[in-house]
């Protein structure tokens, strides 16, 4: 499968889901939970199915004003790109 | 005080409608009679969610021959639970199924024997195949996880290939190729069930292939099984480390198999709560850490990889759970598994007899070769 494309839709896939508690927010799925903290929350929580991978960098470039608009997206796409294939997300 | 379990195993029940020659149940099965109540399940998934627990996996026996599971599954999930169902799918129809849905079931994982309808159901020792493709179709039209196990053996690895090419028509997330694991049922047929080295080095090629090919659609998890392995597995994540079971009669134990072992009693969730049993109970503090551990564990780097194995095993193969568990090629009593490994490839697999017409001719056929899980009173 390839990476995120700008008009991808990434969502959470079936049957994984937010749980724990605001502090310690994590994804639960099948086989176990991850704990997301910082950046990787802040990507996952913009994953809602409806916004596109392009709308999604657009507005984390702009939230991360200094860093290399390239590498967010690259890293985002990494990101994505290693979740969907554990089947965390799909997209 | 030592950090909470991270998942609960809800062995809801012994009764099952197959008799699989693999079941890792043990062999003295418990009865309906002895069965916690719907009231006490459900206040094992309430305290579960208060230590912290994070999933709860429900299994058996046939989860579904319980008539409340709808009521468990909704309790569980109301508990801040992930609720994962492990079931064969018989005695599960479209309403039911919806009604698990509605009531919160987040994952559903079904076991396939074969591909093949007459060799599954002679694994199975029931009518069962047909049954559970029907219900894979069904259950794709909910958003819900869907993951197939398939459990292999000497029986059926050399289909390996056919088998994830039937799997993958019914398109789940995840595939999990497990191994059997030599416990109840299985160590009882261990002779029919143990593959060959050949079969086993081409199951491996086999899966690598499938990962590839099917990545981002089916992720494939398989284990090598511990009789080839270098090292013994991580059992349940370590003894009282991450994980709690509770059985049938509600007896709380650190691993499937640990009644088994001689001389240990299990506290039970009628009597104790789930949290006392975790931190105070002598069963969940007999093995947990490193302070039991002989040597060559005691001294070993991968001590805190795989805990000294399964405590279960040790005294399964070699009559002591004190012992390194001999599935690792480290411990003293290693022969015991090389033995075991020397025999299946003494011969080659044994041809099925898959071609009889009636089922019940198959049974009669091979009752020799192993024998069928019975069913608690």
């Amino acid at each position: 499968m390839a990476p995120p494309t700008d008009s991808s839709q990434p969502r959470l896939a079936a049957g994984c889901r937010w749980g724990g508690t605001e502090q310690d927010r994590v994804i639960l799925f099948p086989e176990g939970a991850i704990k997301l903290q910082g950046t990787g929350r802040q990507v996952l929580e913009h994953c809602d199915g409806q916004r596109t991978f392009g709308e999604i960098i657009a507005e984390l470039q702009k939230q991360f004003g200094q860093a290399d608009p390239g590498k967010i997206r690259a890293d985002i796409s990494i990101f994505l790109e290693q979740l969907q294939k554990k089947r965390i997300v799909d997209y | 005080m030592v950090s909470n379990p991270l998942a609960l195993i809800a062995e809801v029940t012994h009764r099952c409608p197959l008799h699989c020659v693999y079941c890792s149940n043990p062999l003295e099965l418990a009865g309906a009679k002895s069965e916690l109540s719907t009231a006490d399940w459900i206040s094992v998934f309430q305290q579960a969610g208060q230590l912290g627990m994070l999933h709860a996996h429900f299994t058996g026996g046939e989860p579904l021959a319980r008539t409340d599971l709808t009521e468990l599954i909704g309790a569980a999930r109301a508990a801040g639970l992930y609720t994962n169902l492990i079931t064969s799918g018989i005695g599960l129809n479209e309403q039911r199924l919806k009604a698990l849905v509605d009531a919160g079931l987040d994952h559903i994982q079904i076991s396939f024997q074969d591909s093949r309808e007459e060799a599954a159901n002679w694994i199975a020792g029931a009518k069962t195949h047909a049954h559970k493709i029907e219900l894979a179709r069904e259950i794709r039209k909910y958003k819900l996880a869907f993951t197939v196990n398939l459990v292999v053996h000497r029986q059926n690895l050399d289909h390996l290939e056919d088998m994830i090419a039937f799997i993958e028509n019914m398109a789940p997330e995840r595939v999990e190729i497990a191994h059997t694991q030599y416990y109840g049922w299985a160590l009882a047929n261990r002779a029919a069930l143990l593959p060959t080295h050949a079969q086993l080095e081409k199951a491996v090629a086999i899966v690598a292939a499938a990962q590839d090919r099917l990545a981002g659609r089916m992720r494939i998890d398989s284990v090598v099984p511990d009789y080839y392995a270098k090292y013994p597995k991580a059992c349940m994540g370590g003894w009282g480390r991450r994980l709690m079971l509770i059985n049938p009669s509600g007896r709380a134990l650190p691993c499937h198999a640990a009644e088994v072992l001689p001389g240990m009693s299990f506290e039970n969730v009628r009597e104790k709560t789930l949290e006392w049993i975790w931190q105070e109970s002598d069963s969940f503090r007999k093995f947990r850490g490193e302070n039991w551990m002989p040597e060559p564990c005691r001294s070993c780097d991968r001590r805190s990889e795989d805990f000294g194995g399964c405590r279960c095993q040790a005294f399964l193969l070699a009559g002591d759970e004190l012992v390194t568990d001999p599935a690792c090629s480290l411990a003293p009593e290693h022969g015991i598994v090389e033995k075991a490994v020397r025999e299946a490839n003494a011969s080659a697999p044994v041809a099925r007899p898959v071609t009889s017409r009636s089922f019940v001719q198959l049974q009669l056929q091979t009752d020799d070769l192993w024998k069928y899980r019975t069913n608690p009173d």
